[in-house]
């Protein structure tokens, strides 16, 4: 684990003082991401290439010629599940191992404002898992032309979902980066785990705050289920096995949403964040 | 100390050698002298339903419909080697697959669009449970209402049960949707005038045999197509040795001697002059009855 070198963030003495602060921003999750090489984080892509093969190989005779579909599914499904474990592991020690290894002073003593920070690490683990997800999806296309024998339309189709599956991973970032910036990394990846499951879970909030006879309870969940983020909305993995793409309004919208649930997270963890007194 | 160190390191090697040795070993000895699984628990009713399976799925409700599928192919085919008959897979109400329903049923709740599941559902479950067979599939339709094979698989649910009018009602619910090939439309009149005719069922398995995506009910329409193929020839054969019996007052000891009128058939013959079934196995003379019947090694199904 390298700590981020400050000289780096904020320029050498012939760099002009005031380098914008994008700029900050992006040397931060450079480092963050090239962090997170060294750390061998990209080397769950090798299980899930061995997952893969093993399924293009073995799965044709247990599937009852089903192994296309099955193939999307596993594919996408452990995309997600890798994705979700390095954005929960990963997640809610970006920000704890700089204070623990007390580099978060020097770069502080620096002018890197403590939201250029927070969103730099966001950023540079948001790359990682960008890499990932494009790796795994080239893997999934190539694995269904393989088990095809040739062009499959399914390697193209499955697309759409990848992109959701990234930005659900996206959320579930910001959500480990907001409870570390004040919390432990245990109890951090437990909270963040735990809003992965709620989030799949959004529509039984509603139904349950619909169903509620109280006024104080139906209003309680009612909060949940909108502060929350409603994570079946990106979930198309089921229907991309079937060759269905998402409509492009709802993809949109899904993304919009997503990305507006992302910037009130960082604006919250960055407002925490800034109140921390690191004396 | 660099010999120290390679001792060392041999140690170590062979420990692990040796422990992985011993662990294979102690494995297999565990599974020779482990009890039969209790029947009562194999068997045992599943824990989660398809909807309780699918709000736990946490958008993994597609890799789990997979695994239900699976395990209900593994489930059938663990059956299947089990008895020493070459049974097709729509008579196998003999075997007790009580858990084969709720495993289909959990598979299609977890991925309603998954179409396997309910072909084999069409196919395999009305021999053990007609009404659930019936259940599934109409599940299927309600989840899938412009997927015109649901009522190709409904059709023959009913067809099979001899309901030939409804058999009739869904092939021609099923020729309405968009996409339908135009010989469901032509079913509804067939079904009502040669319901039980041969050829219809030879029709049925023919689409069937052609748009199956499942190995095994592919493998199942190909050997139905087989043994009517065969019904035929069985029937052309009775006639030969009602014949030889009403000319020589008896039956004929070997298919030797009614070889001349074989041949003049044009009918396939093995060396020993015994006609050949469809699947290219000789057919077997019952003297006792005077009567013609595939044998047991054949691939044609006997029922």
């Amino acid at each position: 684990m390298e700590p981020i070198q400050a000289s780096k963030i904020v320029g050498s003495r012939n760099t002009p003082a005031h380098a914008s602060a994008w700029h900050r921003i992006a040397t931060i999750a450079c480092n963050t991401f090239r962090e997170a090489v060294r750390d061998r984080v990209l080397y769950n892509l090798v299980l899930f290439v061995l997952i893969l093969t093993g399924a293009a190989v073995f799965i044709g005779e247990l599937s009852g010629g089903q192994e296309r579909k099955i193939i999307v599914d596993l594919g996408l499904s452990a995309m997600l599940l890798f994705g979700v474990f390095i954005a929960i592991f990963v997640g809610v020690g970006l920000v704890y191992k700089e204070i623990e290894r007390r580099t978060v002073y020097a770069i502080f003593s620096k002018p890197v404002g403590r939201g250029e920070f927070l969103l730099g690490k966001y950023l540079g683990l948001c790359l990682t898992l960008l890499v990932n997800v494009a790796v795994m999806g080239a893997g999934v296309s190539l694995a269904l032309i393989y088990v095809n024998r040739g062009w499959d339309p399914l390697a193209l189709t499955i697309w759409p979902a990848v992109m959701l599956i990234y930005v659900e991973l996206m959320i579930l970032t910001g959500v480990a980066l907001l409870f570390s910036s004040f919390s432990s990394p245990a109890l951090s990846a437990l909270l963040t785990f735990f809003v992965f499951i709620i989030g799949h879970f959004s529509a039984d909030l509603k139904g349950l705050a619909n169903s509620l006879g109280g006024r104080a309870a139906r209003w309680l969940f009612a909060a949940l289920y909108y502060s929350l983020p409603n994570l079946a909305n990106l979930s198309f993995i089921t229907p991309a096995a079937h060759g269905e793409v998402p409509a492009a309004q709802h993809v949109a919208i899904a993304i919009l949403y997503s990305l507006v649930y992302i910037v009130v997270i960082l604006a919250a963890a960055t407002m925490i964040f800034s109140r921390r007194n690191f004396k | 100390m660099n010999h120290r160190s390679s001792i060392r390191d041999g140690a170590l090697l062979l420990t692990v050698l040796l422990g992985l040795g011993s662990v294979v070993g102690l494995s297999r000895w565990l599974d020779s002298h482990r009890r039969p699984a209790d029947s009562k628990i194999e068997e045992e009713q599943l824990y989660l339903n398809g909807t309780t399976a699918k709000r736990i799925s946490l958008g993994f409700n597609g890799l789990a419909a997979d695994w239900y599928w699976m395990r209900s192919l593994q489930y059938v085919g663990r059956k299947i080697i089990d008895v020493p008959e070459n049974i097709p897979i729509d008579g196998l109400g003999q075997l007790n697959l009580k858990l084969l329903a709720p495993l289909i049923d959990t598979a299609t709740t977890l991925d309603p669009q998954f179409m396997e599941p309910y072909q084999y559902a069409a196919v395999v479950l009305p021999d053990i449970d007609l009404q659930q067979a019936i259940r599934i599939t109409r599940k299927g339709i309600a989840a899938n209402p412009s997927a015109w094979r649901l009522y190709q698989h409904l059709g023959f649910i009913y067809w099979q049960q001899k309901d030939f009018r409804a058999a009739g009602e869904a092939y021609d619910q099923g020729s309405k949707l968009a996409g339908a090939p135009a010989w469901m439309e032509a079913m509804k009149a067939r079904m009502a005038t040669e319901g039980g005719s041969r050829e219809l069922a030879r029709e049925i398995y023919q689409r069937m045999y052609e748009q199956a995506g499942d190995p095994q009910v592919k493998d199942m329409a190909r050997r139905r197509l087989l043994q009517l193929d065969s019904l035929d020839q069985i029937a052309g054969l009775r006639k030969v040795l009602l014949a030889y019996q009403s000319r020589a007052g008896r039956c004929p000891a070997s298919w030797k001697e009614i070889d001349p009128v074989l041949r003049a058939l044009r009918v396939d013959l093995d060396s020993n002059g015994a006609p050949l079934d469809p699947a290219g196995t000789a057919y077997v003379l019952v003297n006792a009855d005077c009567d013609v019947e595939v044998d047991r090694q054949s691939e044609v199904p006997r029922r």
